[in-house]
């Protein structure tokens, strides 16, 4: 098992009263799997998902990620962990602006301190598998939004994560370029990589093994 | 590598946000270049006189007078009486003016600074010499030793240890020590050292060296744990053996060298405390305009921060890149700054200060010390302004940030408030301090002088002739025509004019009624309340036909009859103190006039008679009154007979307005420092204030979109986004007022003649600082009011 949630819980307080975004989630992702996440506004879909990469927090329960208690970890510790194992596609890209395409997918090594030569390479492939090679050197600004897209699973995917977190990653395509994206998914999750996303989309849901519903923080399906 | 990264994303970041980067770097640029120029000054003093070693064990001898004030000056034979008698001196020396000779070498002949000093002067002052040995330096009676800018000019870049130097075509003495030449700001000033043996063998230094005059200043190496109080009561005990009169005085006082320059030349610690305070402030404020535009060039970039976190950036490697982006702004700024300071800053500050303190010159070589400070500074201002922005950003959860959404709480605001307050508080303080300044120096330039400077013109007498005889012979020609040139209204030769009386002073006494004044005192001639126009209230003007008896004549001023109690000067009689005891007749009574400038009062003065008119003994000035347009004429003409003379210096002239002007220079020069630093201020503050009212208008794009969809015109957004920024600088003006009040309020003690304070120098100040905010605010605020709404709205 890659991870487990136990009693989740995520709240605000407002005005006296407290309002729930998690509400007691129980979740077991395994190894390999392809969850997709679904479930109207507000229901808790992202914060789930935010959760569950860490980059928000959680008020009470358990979270343990290859056996190891996040709840409990310091925050240094947890962003380690985080950095060796977790990529994330967003809905709006959050490439850099301000970095070339080639750039952008490289910065991930860079906090990790890989070698010139790795780098080279390994960016390399990563341009060649997604077919836009002959985009590396233009900026985010260049691009249209599915390219941007493949630019950020490229990025999230060059430090070779156990865990691929997405947050609608078509929710900004035209169906065409959003399917480009799901085709990717579906073939990585077959190499071995394990995804959960959120989306909106029946269509997309069904690119995955499994799908959870949400509704006001709880999870209420699974199918 | 990754620094790489860092600077390549930060170039970038600088070419994409043109309008912070250049306001960054003007901003910056001047600022850095301000305070390089300033700081080097401070350095400078500072460092002046860090060739003196142990200088808390230096003193100076002090004469104090009963009526509290304080000379430096002591009677010469003092000095040699103290190192007999103490067991507690390490070693002594005079630093003794007295005449500065020609040196000749071969055909090259020159005139500097020259002090006389005694044996031990390089036991008292560590003065190092480039050639020669301190040891042996000046130990015998012909001897010499110069500075290597004389060395230079006499023998080139040779060595000159054992050559001779001729002085005033008549003397002989042998080099003995090179030092390197003295900073303008040094404590000690000169250029040339003699031995006191030289002087002490002449018979008019003989003459004057006795216990009554005091004209000797005296420098004294003390033994450590000296008792101050007990020598000080020893050396008053041999000023009661030996002085010629001890009325007047109070003590003698030891004064330690360590406060020596700043009594010596108190405008000069003004300016360098000033100076001091202004590098503060100035760095201050560009530090804080720094932060403030970084703070809103961070919010466009939280994104970025964010996405780099999540792909795996650590705090520090945020940290990291955002201060090497600082780094090349401030280096970049640093380096432009340096080149402004060295080609036009620096030489900007030598034509304002440099004619009255000498100029400093920046050499790598040696002020290696600042440029690594300032290379330091560099590196803080980087930390501090690249760090504090984004400490806020980067320790809240990544997913606030990703979402765009600011923490910006009542802290931040708060913190950012009181920013524009200080800077803009700094701001009015400067311009006050220039309002005020500026009315001051108009002020003492109309106060009426008492005498009247146009039209008359002043030619210098002391030109070191090579033949006295024959100047004085053909100058009595000169002079003779003087009298018919029709031209001419009056002339006269005289040892003192208004600007330039000498600090000479002694006690007087009236015979009848014993009372005794201490009374400047210089000589004059027929003519000289005449050519100046100074009224002669009572009795009469030296009059050359009584030539015989008229050196027993004396013409004072109202406030030296005053000060004996007299209402007339009708048969009164001075008698000089010391010496003769010589008696005078008051013939002439002066209205008071202003012989020095505003900074000072009218004192007792008493000019005694120096002769017929010519060269006579004392004469340094030829005043001449001319008939408006003629002065070239007369001038020439003068010129003609003086070029017949055989002399060291050249005939010069100048007019007395040129004169009295320059009194003001150096204040002037303040002036315009001030003004220019109230200048750089407020263009760097508006600088950052236009970053922050455009980031304010950015983060409330959808506000303002929402107002106008519901009906609000440009004028109530533009009230909306400026509002906030006035009431600051309201805020500003009440913490500037009173601290500019405190501070011109203290500075003008200094003056003799000084303006009063007006309120409506603080009212203009705050309104000139509220108009540049309305129009810096206004400009940008107009076009974000009218922005379009559907598009700002849409964006959303």
């Amino acid at each position: 098992m890659l991870l487990e949630l136990k009693n989740i819980f995520k709240w605000v307080n407002s005005g006296g009263n407290r309002f729930y975004m998690l509400k007691d989630v129980n979740l077991k992702v395994e190894k390999g799997a392809f969850i997709s996440v679904m479930g109207p506004s507000g229901s808790g879909k992202s914060t789930l998902l935010n959760v569950l990469g860490m980059i928000d927090t959680f008020d009470e329960g358990e979270y343990y990620f290859n056996g190891e208690p996040i709840h409990q970890l310091k925050g240094k510790m947890r962003s380690h962990l985080f950095k060796e194992n977790i990529g994330f596609v967003f809905q709006a890209y959050h490439l850099i602006d301000e970095l070339t395409v080639y750039e952008n997918i490289e910065t991930p090594l860079l906090y990790k301190k890989f070698k010139s030569s790795e780098r080279k390479a390994l960016v390399s492939d990563m341009l060649d598998r997604f077919n836009i090679v002959g985009k590396k050197d233009l900026f985010p600004a260049q691009l249209s939004g599915g390219q941007q897209q493949l630019v950020g699973v490229a990025r999230a995917l060059i430090g070779n994560p156990k865990l691929l977190l997405a947050d609608e990653p078509t929710g900004n395509l035209n169906s065409k370029q959003g399917e480009e994206i799901m085709e990717i998914f579906k073939q990585l999750n077959q190499e071995g990589v394990t995804i959960v996303q959120v989306t909106h989309s029946e269509k997309n849901a069904d690119y995955g093994t499994q799908i959870i519903e949400l509704l006001d923080g709880r999870i209420i399906n699974r199918k | 590598m990754m620094i790489v990264n860092y600077i390549k994303v930060a170039f970038r970041h600088l070419l994409k946000n043109k309008l912070p980067t250049s306001l960054n770097i003007i901003g910056l640029t001047v600022g850095l270049a301000s305070i390089m120029t300033l700081g080097f000054g401070v350095y400078s003093y500072y460092d002046a006189d860090s060739f003196i070693e142990k200088k808390e064990e230096l003193y100076t001898l002090k004469t104090v007078l009963a009526n509290g004030d304080e000379i430096d000056q002591t009677t010469y034979p003092l000095l040699g009486e103290i190192i007999h008698t103490s067991p507690d001196v390490a070693a002594a020396t005079h630093i003794q003016g007295w005449n500065w000779p020609w040196l000749k070498v071969e055909n090259k002949e020159l005139q500097k600074n020259t002090k006389y000093v005694d044996t031990s002067f390089f036991k008292v002052f560590t003065l190092p010499l480039k050639y020669g040995n301190p040891k042996t330096a000046l130990q015998g009676k012909y001897e010499i030793v110069i500075s290597d800018e004389v060395s230079k000019q006499l023998f080139g870049d040779l060595n000159p240890i054992g050559q001779n130097i001729t002085l005033d075509d008549s003397l002989n003495v042998t080099i003995q020590g090179v030092f390197k030449s003295l900073n303008p700001y040094s404590s000690l000033k000169f250029e040339v050292l003699l031995p006191t043996a030289l002087l002490e063998s002449t018979s008019d230094f003989k003459q004057g060296a006795n216990w009554y005059n005091s004209f000797s200043y005296n420098y004294i190496r003390l033994k450590k744990d000296t008792d101050i109080n007990k020598l000080e009561g020893d050396i008053w005990e041999i000023v009661m053996r030996n002085y010629e009169s001890t009325k007047g005085l109070e003590r003698i006082a030891l004064a330690s060298f360590l406060n020596y320059r700043e009594d010596y030349n108190p405008t000069v610690d003004t300016i360098i405390k000033g100076s001091i305070a202004t590098i503060v402030f100035v760095l201050i404020i560009v530090i804080i305009n720094l932060l403030n535009l970084n703070t809103s060039v961070i919010y466009n970039r939280k994104k970025e921060l964010a996405v780099r976190k999540i792909v795996g950036s650590g705090k520090r490697s945020l940290i990291a890149q955002f201060c090497i982006e600082n780094a090349m702004l401030v280096f970049t700024s640093l380096i432009i700054a340096g080149i402004l300071f060295i080609q036009v800053l620096l030489p900007a500050m030598n034509t304002i200060y440099g004619s009255r303190f000498g100029s400093i010159h920046f050499d790598l070589t040696s002020d290696y010390p600042i440029v690594i400070l300032y290379v330091l500074s560099g590196i803080l201002i980087t930390v501090i302004v690249g760090i504090i922005p984004i400490l806020n950003i980067i320790s809240m959860p990544i997913i606030l940030s990703l979402k765009g959404k600011s923490q910006n709480t009542n802290k931040s605001f708060f913190v950012r408030n009181t920013f524009i307050t200080i800077q803009f508080a700094l701001a009015i303080v400067f311009i006050c301090v220039a309002l005020v300044l500026k009315n001051q120096i108009q002020y003492m330039n109309n106060v009426p002088l008492g005498y009247n400077p146009e039209g008359v013109s002043i030619v210098k007498l002391n030109l070191d002739y090579k033949d006295k005889e024959a100047a004085n012979s053909r100058i009595a020609v000169a002079l003779e025509e003087l009298k018919n040139n029709p031209y001419v209204q009056s002339f006269s030769t005289t040892e003192v004019i208004p600007t330039s009386y000498r600090y000479n002073y002694n006690n007087f006494y009236d015979p009848v009624s014993k009372v005794e004044l201490g009374i400047r005192k210089g000589h004059a001639g027929q003519g000289y309340a005449e050519t100046f126009g100074i009224s002669l209230i009572e009795g009469r003007d030296f009059d050359e036909l009584r030539d015989a008896s008229e050196s027993k004549s004396v013409i004072i001023n109202r406030k030296a009859m005053e000060s004996f109690g007299w209402s007339s000067i009708a048969n009164k009689k001075v008698v000089e103190k010391g010496g003769k005891e010589e008696t005078y007749n008051v013939i002439g009574l002066l209205e008071d006039f202003h012989y020095q400038d505003m900074q000072n009062d009218i004192e007792p003065i008493l000019h005694y008679y120096g002769g017929k008119r010519g060269l006579g003994y004392n004469n340094s000035y030829l005043s001449i009154k001319i008939t408006p347009g003629k002065e070239d004429l007369v001038i020439n003409n003068l010129k003609g007979a003086f070029d017949d003379i055989a002399s060291r210096h050249e005939f010069n002239y100048e007019p007395m307005n040129a004169r009295v002007s320059s009194q003001y220079k150096l204040l002037n020069g303040i002036l315009n420092t001030v003004n220019y630093v109230a200048f750089i201020t407020i263009i760097i503050t508006c600088m950052g204030m236009f970053g922050l009212i455009s980031l304010n208008a950015r983060k409330r794009v959808k506000e303002i979109g929402i107002r106008k969809v519901l009906g609000a015109g440009t004028g109530t957004i533009t009230y909306l986004l400026s509002k906030q920024f006035i009431k600051l600088v309201l805020l500003s003006c009440v913490i500037a007022f009173p601290i500019a009040w405190y501070v011109m309020d203290s500075w003008l003690q200094n003056f003799a003649y000084r303006i009063d304070i007006k309120w409506w120098m603080f009212a203009a100040s705050g309104l000139i600082a509220l108009s540049i905010t309305a129009i810096t605010v206004g400009f940008r605020s107009i076009k974000a009011a009218s922005a379009n709404p559907i598009k700002s709205l849409r964006n959303d």
